[in-house]
């Protein structure tokens, strides 16, 4: 019986689609055309970037172009590690970014647990400023922050920065920590709470083994904006030692005399650890968003 | 009369919640405070402050060039979101089909960002490099100038440009967040609608659309705040420039401040910023209500 209803379903469902077969064709031939044309557009530039950085400056400065370069030379990576201290800023970087990735997720992970599991009041104040905090202009943090680190004696010092990546990654971290916590079944806290166990212990043996996706997304999100980050190390910054790959590769073009091919050998290390980073946690992105941001 | 039980609840809540908001206190809202104030003195941040009261603003108000830059930013951000949810859910919509190949295109598309800003600035500028740059070098190739064309040092073609590497760079996280919300959308739903005879375009219209909506719109309030303050990119590709055509809001603040050390002026614009996005996401919010009813 249910071998008969399967089979006229098929029957029905293949009636259907054979009408539109080359509506069908049409659809996978467009898609692909489009891809296609998307993929073309994003190695472009990841092409022009990888080609100039192969070029001496002679070569680089001459015309006509040479799209792939005839005469290859490694010296712009050798130059960074000579000419550049961009091993500095490279560890400059990797620390700073590490710290206050650590230190966000670890706070958001706490906090988005809270106000998904507990009613208590200033609960829905909090959520409406992590909300909120997505709107203020990150410049008006800085005039302030200026002055206040200023007084602290916090300039140039790598803390003053990580302490302006801390406040920006926070309350976005929260909210995804929420979403991701809320989809995990509350049944799952009680039954370990009715076995004794305290809140604390709860959260720690229980939830956040499960929660690794939620967190993993979560860790990558403030990892990329503050490896990203530009306007504050640029306004925070000023000593050679202590500046971050951004901003050094982002002072180099207002030197007078602009060396790109340099410039596209460090952008090319700039974006090593972004793809390792990519590279091992790619499944977690949806995974962890899905449950996370996206729901209201 | 509460329970020991909701007390004990509240008191674990906040237990958890207590470190995030008092960093958020400590480093958002304090400064928050510190800038309003500031936006109230003639000062240099060191020695002088001379309360000034709402001088900046009323300048502000009456300053045609103010005005400029608000309306080069709106339309930057515009222009960037639409992009942005455009480009964004249209690729999501592509990659989430059951065909071949999409788990490659679904890696190559998220790229961009990966990408930090600086890099994608100076990559693009040197790629629209007038004398060296690899467009010109293709635009020859096919013989479609004869002259080469400077596009980021003309007032109309470089305010397309920024918004273009804008686009590039911003819609993979539209993309994301669109292909997370579609897991949320039972396959079966698609099904049903095959065998009803439905079309692609249809199933789209309407089983993915409405189903995302609730996403989209908060995509959309995310974007806008994120666009409408946005600086790097385009201070790095034109500084604000030609003829200040890519002059955006968060460039001027910038100036103001690091440049001219006019800081109460510019905290005033930072403030006047928060306001335009507060009626920004009070408008999209209602939005949002009136369509989930």
């Amino acid at each position: 019986m249910t071998n008969l209803n399967n089979q006229k379903n098929r029957k029905q469902k293949d009636s259907a689609m054979a009408g539109t077969k080359t509506n069908k064709i049409v659809t996978r031939v467009a898609s692909y055309a489009i891809l296609t044309f998307m993929t073309l557009l994003i190695f472009t530039p990841i092409f022009w970037m990888i080609s100039t950085s192969l070029k001496s400056e002679a070569v680089m400065f001459d015309t006509p172009i040479e799209l792939i370069p005839s005469d290859p030379t490694l010296d712009s990576y050798v130059n960074l590690w000579s000419t550049y201290p961009f091993l500095t800023y490279l560890r400059n970087s990797i620390f700073i970014v590490s710290v206050a990735t650590f230190f966000s997720v670890a706070v958001s992970t706490f906090a988005g647990y809270g106000i998904s599991r507990f009613n208590f009041r200033g609960r829905g104040i909090f959520m409406s400023f992590l909300l909120a905090t997505q709107l203020f202009p990150s410049i008006m943090l800085l005039i302030p922050y200026y002055k206040t680190f200023k007084t602290l004696n916090l300039i140039d010092s790598h803390f003053g920065l990580i302490i302006a990546y801390v406040s920006f990654t926070i309350p976005f971290c929260t909210w995804m920590m929420r979403g991701y916590f809320a989809g995990i079944s509350k049944d799952l806290d009680q039954a370990a709470a009715i076995d004794g166990a305290g809140r604390f212990r709860v959260f720690s043996s229980v939830i956040l083994p499960i929660a690794w996706p939620g967190i993993a997304a979560t860790a990558i999100y403030a990892f990329i904006a503050g490896w990203n980050e530009y306007l504050f190390a640029l306004v925070f910054l000023n000593s050679a030692e202590k500046k971050t790959v951004s901003l050094a590769i982002g002072q180099l073009i207002g030197e007078y005399r602009i060396l790109w091919n340099d410039m596209m050998a460090a952008s090319f290390f700039a974006l090593v650890p972004m793809i390792i980073i990519f590279i091992f946690f790619n499944r977690y992105l949806v995974e962890g968003l899905s449950a996370g941001a996206v729901k209201e | 009369m509460k329970s020991a039980f909701a007390k004990r609840e509240s008191r674990s809540g906040k237990f958890f919640t207590i470190p995030a908001a008092l960093i958020m206190l400590g480093l958002v809202v304090y400064p928050m405070l510190y800038g309003f104030f500031i936006s109230t003195q003639k000062s240099n941040l060191i020695d002088e402050w001379e309360f000034v009261g709402a001088k900046y603003y009323i300048q502000l108000l009456t300053d045609a060039d103010f005005y400029g830059t608000l309306q080069t930013t709106a339309l930057f951000a515009a222009c960037v979101v639409i992009g942005n949810l455009v480009v964004g859910l249209l690729l999501a919509v592509l990659v989430n089909q059951k065909i071949p190949l999409m788990n490659v295109f679904k890696v190559i598309l998220m790229l961009p960002w990966l990408f930090p800003e600086v890099v994608v600035a100076l990559i693009w500028k040197w790629l629209f490099n007038p004398l060296f740059g690899m467009l010109n070098h293709i635009l020859f190739m096919f013989d479609l100038i004869d002259k080469e064309v400077d596009l980021l040092g003309q007032p109309g073609t470089a305010f397309a440009a920024v918004v273009f590497v804008c686009i590039w760079k911003g819609y993979p996280i539209v993309m994301l967040m669109m292909m997370a919300g579609m897991k949320n959308i039972p396959y079966e739903r698609y099904e049903a609608a095959a065998i009803d005879g439905a079309n692609k375009w249809k199933q789209f219209r309407h089983i993915t659309l409405p189903g995302l909506m609730p996403i989209l719109l908060v995509a959309a309030i995310l974007e806008t705040a994120w666009w409408f303050k946005h600086f790097t990119i385009v201070w790095l590709m034109t500084g604000g420039g030609p003829a200040r055509a890519t002059e955006l809001i968060s460039v001027d603040v910038y100036l103001q401040a690091f440049t001219n050390f006019n800081f109460g002026r510019a905290a005033a614009e930072s403030v006047i910023i928060l306001f335009i996005l507060m009626v920004i996401s009070f408008i999209y919010s209602r939005v949002l209500r009136d369509k989930s009813q």
